[in-house]
């Protein structure tokens, strides 16, 4: 049903293009990967191709030399938390600048686009202050709160261009049925999104899952250090062991690369079965 | 099209945890931030108020204005190359059955990794010693043997392209979800007529995906003004400010000049430019145009 | 919940019962290297704490690129470590006008500070009159050479400009890189190179006119300095062979040029004595130093540029004040503890301005690295030092020196102009007061 925009003979010319921007994307990565189970006296003499040798060594030093089982949960724990808010609160907002048209919507989506262009480097230091007398300093509360209002605008307007497009027809049905707008919401509204909710999700996850300049600066305790600092102190201790570098760096995608795949398969088959259609 | 309450104040309940949480992180920090523009405070010491002092010193000041120069080359680069290609591959990845799963994880693949990891893959590859730099000297090419991050003419636009090669796999999921919206019947109804793919393409899927794809450059503009971490990694705006740009400037001065005054002056410009782009596309809105 | 109420009641008893003989923490944030830290947690956190009982040394390492801005961060907020680590004197004297640093005036007095420093290095603390920051390394820059290859070649170790551009051809003739250099990784390397040319060229004395006001940047000493670097960088390309792949090599790859005979030379900062030992060690070859030559006539004769690594101080806020001196203290009367920590990088690093004799110097240390450390203490003993800038320039030409470097590189401004804009730099910096120590110069 999905591939009747084209005819089959067509799809030949479409996988040649596509597999040459799959090559771009990933050829890189792959050298990473190698470099991942290289030897470190590998590297001057062999910098591009597969090892002639599989190190697998690399993995458990990255694991030890980074405490990998430790950073693992504390990242976890940010995401799910970080994700669980921003979606929250950002599908309550999408769906209402989307549905509701609240007066004065102008002015929020105006000030939320506004939120996205301000560079961190500049409120980075008032907000330490007050996370400071909030004693939310080195705590993953503090950080998933700072993180959730990092991604919600971005959410908030992916959400409400999806949801925009979802047909009035069936929001005035409940409404004549007597549902509120609480119950339109949870009732209509949600269970169609759920394709945005999880591009939302995942975009949201992922951005948590990479950044390190808030963790960095808020979390000093090395209990509760996520790990994409744990990989930038990497590369500042061991700056030129790429393979270590490459290993710690293969780890920190795995986890999330797993995740997409497993979010892929729902991802097409909610939409496929999905009730979008008339 | 407010069918659903007469009680418009129903609607704000939705808005106001987004607005609070955000005003909490970001707004008030950032307002406080920005009191400091008419200030010399170096970061740690005494404030003192120096007036407009800042302002004409950055209206004079060629690094900041080559900044600004840069950022808006890279959002004119952002706004074509990476949309253009994520439109196509979204678009044939509709018109394919086999092998989705495949290409939806190799485009999304650079996406998913820290910019930290993406950077030291790209100035791996570029290395003069051991990466290609080193290939294309023993074969001959002395143009591509030096890394194009530390070359004054290409510095910016090898930050922007590997910026742009982490990013465009992202615009491919963007619009696959707008995509995936698209009644069939539509195209059912197009192949009967015998339009060409392309057709298909300019009269079914742009129409139907606009608001998500004007969404999309919209938020490249936006994300455009602040853009940082590849530039910081990878060139630190160098060589000789070739591939500067503003939020680098202002990171610069704020953290490592101890010029925190003149930091937030710059946040001001940024601040009062980026309001002026929001502005228009209100304006756009106001006009009638769905986004 | 029972077994929270017994881990309460267990924790209040443990506490109740080792606070009778338990050690109030003193905290240390420091920079992090993977080969030094087990060695800083062992022989200096360790040894300091089992060295006596009322303070329990914690030392926090994180790597450099954050931890001047968390470090600022933290001290905005009053909750910075009780010893404070700066980089260098520039940012000591933003602390202390900040006030966020404890006066040290009366500890030195007390414990004879003054005494176990060598003069330049203590003076360097001395900010408003009063001493506020201990050198916790010191350092210099050299000229490393691969001894075995400038044997083979009959090449002469060049003291003079006219030897140094002759061997440079010679280099450059085998298809070597004079010098193997980058700055891939810390953008401030420039400076080095900017230091050495100022130094060598127009002379330490004329510097220390300029740092101390009575001689203008925009001398043509100085412009013709740079305009000799500018050569040597951008049209002849010394260091890594073009300035494009100065700017993309990183420490790793210049320390494996040099083991490897991708260059025959190096210019550097005796911090890399250890790297250097190790690396060229195992390829077989043997290295060698030597002063950094001069440049022109009027730089009279070899001098040692002096510098500050980095500084200790103690924060004003401290939670642990007393710990903290006592720290600083029990690392100034131990000579032996200095001396063995430095050993270990061989004398890169650690190397806290102790006054010693020749006969401290261990002998496990190597043979080149054993003969600087006489030249050293020979030549800067006798007056004949010069002026790193990241020790005596203040934040904003600090900054300029290096970063608008490349733009006279790039041949965007000419020397000319940069220095005119250092000089107004300069001038900025004297109206606001934020000129560093500078010893005396006799």
């Amino acid at each position: 049903m999905l591939v009747s925009n084209f005819r089959r003979k067509e799809a030949i010319p479409n996988h040649f293009i596509l597999i040459l921007f799959a090559l771009l994307a990933v050829l890189p990565i792959l050298v990473l990967f190698f470099n991942s189970i290289k030897p470190f006296s590998e590297f001057g003499l062999n910098p591009l191709g597969p090892p002639s040798e599989i190190r697998l060594q690399n993995f458990p030093d990255a694991w030890i030399a980074g405490e990998y089982t430790k950073i693992f949960f504390n990242s976890a724990k940010l995401v799910f938390g970080s994700v669980l808010l921003c979606l929250a609160v950002s599908l309550l907002a999408g769906f209402s600048l989307a549905k509701l048209n609240p007066k004065g919507s102008t002015v929020i989506a105006i000030y939320l686009l506004v939120g996205i262009s301000i560079p961190a480097q500049l409120y980075i230091l008032p907000l330490f202050l007050l996370w400071k007398e909030l004693s939310l300093l080195n705590t993953h509360v503090g950080l998933i709160i700072i993180y959730s209002a990092l991604n919600a605008p971005f959410a908030t307007f992916l959400i409400r261009s999806y949801m925009i497009r979802l047909p009035d027809e069936l929001f005035d049905a409940a409404k004549l049925d007597g549902a509120n707008t609480f119950q339109i919401f949870f009732r209509i509204a949600l269970p169609l999104s759920w394709p945005v909710i999880l591009t939302a999700g995942l975009i949201i996850g992922l951005a948590v899952w990479n950044e390190f300049l808030f963790a960095l600066t808020f979390i000093t305790d090395p209990n509760f250090k996520p790990m994409a600092t744990i990989l930038f102190s990497f590369q500042a201790r061991f700056e030129n062991n790429y393979a270590l570098q490459s290993a710690a760096a293969i780890m920190m995608v795995a986890p999330i690369a797993v995740l997409f795949m497993l979010f892929q398969r729902r991802f097409i088959s909610g939409l496929t079965s999905g009730g979008l259609k008339e | 099209m407010n069918f659903l309450s007469k009680k418009s104040y129903i609607a704000w309940y939705f808005v106001i945890p987004v607005v609070f949480i955000h005003l909490f992180v970001i707004g008030i920090p950032s307002i406080l931030s920005l009191a400091l523009c008419l200030t010399d405070w170096s970061g740690l010491g005494k404030i003192n108020y120096v007036g407009f002092e800042n302002f004409i010193e950055l209206f004079d000041d060629r690094y900041f204005k080559k900044a600004i120069f840069h950022n808006i080359l890279w959002t004119i680069i952002f706004l074509t190359v990476p949309v253009c290609i994520a439109l196509m591959c979204a678009y044939l990845l509709t018109g394919i059955k086999r092998g989705q799963m495949f290409y939806r994880l190799a485009f999304f693949f650079p996406y998913m990794l820290a910019s930290v990891v993406n950077c030291q893959i790209w100035k791996y590859l570029f290395h003069p010693i051991h990466g290609l730099g080193g290939f294309f000297e023993s074969i001959g090419i002395e143009a591509l043997a030096s890394s194009p991050f530390t070359t004054k003419e290409t510095s910016l636009y090898a930050a922007a392209f590997v910026d742009g090669w982490h990013f465009w796999g992202f615009l491919v999921v963007i619009y696959l979800t707008g995509m995936y919206q698209v009644d069939n019947h539509l195209y059912e109804a197009a192949d009967i007529e015998g339009a060409s793919k392309f057709q298909k393409f300019r009269y079914i899927t742009l129409p139907m995906i606009r608001p998500i794809f004007i969404f999309s450059l919209m938020i490249i503009i936006i994300w455009s003004v602040p853009v940082f971490d590849y530039v910081y990694i990878l060139t630190g705006g160098g060589p000789a400010y070739s591939s500067e740009v503003v939020a680098n400037y202002l990171y610069t001065h704020a953290f490592v000049r101890f010029n925190v005054g003149y930091a937030s002056a710059v946040g001001t410009l940024m601040f009062i430019y980026v309001i002026f782009i929001v502005g228009i596309f209100g304006l756009l809105r106001k006009l009638g145009w769905e986004i | 919940m029972i077994k929270t109420i017994i881990s309460f009641v267990s924790a209040i008893i443990l506490s109740v019962s080792f606070s009778a003989f338990s050690k109030t923490k003193v905290t240390w944030s420091m920079e992090s290297n993977a080969d030094r830290d087990p060695i800083f947690l062992e022989k200096l956190q360790n040894a300091y704490n089992s060295a006596q009982d009322k303070y329990e040394l914690e030392i926090q390492f994180e790597p450099n690129e954050t931890r001047i801005e968390s470090l600022r961060t933290s001290m905005l907020a009053g909750m910075g470590p009780d010893i404070v680590e700066t980089p260098g004197p520039s940012y000591v004297k933003e602390y202390q006008e900040a006030g966020m640093l404890e006066n040290l005036d009366s500890y030195a007095a007390e414990f004879g500070w003054k005494d176990k420093l060598i003069p330049w290095a203590y003076s360097s603390g001395v900010f408003d009159g009063s001493l506020y920051a201990i050198p916790k390394t010191h350092e210099s820059m050299v000229m490393l050479y691969n001894k075995t290859l400038f044997e083979e070649n009959g090449w002469k170790v060049p003291t003079t400009l006219e030897e140094l551009e002759d061997v440079a051809g010679k280099i450059k003739a085998k298809g070597m890189d004079v010098y193997t250099y980058g700055s891939s990784g810390w953008q401030p390397t420039h400076e080095h190179l900017v230091g050495i040319y100022l130094n060598n060229y127009a002379g330490p004395q004329a510097v220390y006119e300029a740092i101390t006001g009575e001689r203008e940047w925009t001398d043509p000493v100085f412009v013709e300095a740079l305009e000799l670097l500018k050569k040597h960088m951008v049209d002849e390309g010394w260091w890594s062979g073009s300035l494009e792949n100065y700017y993309a090599i990183g420490w790793d790859d210049f320390h494996a040029q040099f083991a490897t005979r991708g260059a025959a030379m190096m210019t550097i900062g005796t911090w890399t004595f250890q790297a250097t030992s190790l690396g060229i060690g195992q390829s077989g070859d043997e290295w060698g130093w030597a002063p950094l030559p001069s440049l022109s006539s009027n730089s009279g004769g070899p001098n040692f540029m002096i510098a500050i690594g980095t500084t200790m101080s103690v924060n004003a806020a401290a939670k642990n004040k007393d710990g903290a001196i006592d720290v600083l203290n029990w690392i100034m009367s131990n000579k032996d503890v200095v001396i063995d920590i430095a050993s270990d990088f061989q004398f890169g690093e650690f190397v806290v301005p102790l006054l010693l004799d020749d006969s401290d110097i261990p002998s496990t240390i190597s043979p080149q690295v054993t003969s600087y450390l006489n030249e050293y203490a020979r030549i800067t003993g006798e007056g004949n030092y010069g002026y790193c800038t990241w020790t005596f320039w203040p934040a904003e030409p600090g900054v300029h020196i290096w970063k608008d470097m490349e733009v006279v590189w790039a041949g965007d401004i000419s020397v000319e102009d940069f220095m005119y804009d250092h000089q107004k730099m300069w001038d900025k910096a004297r109206k606001k007061n934020e000129t560093l120590p500078v010893p005396l110069r006799d």
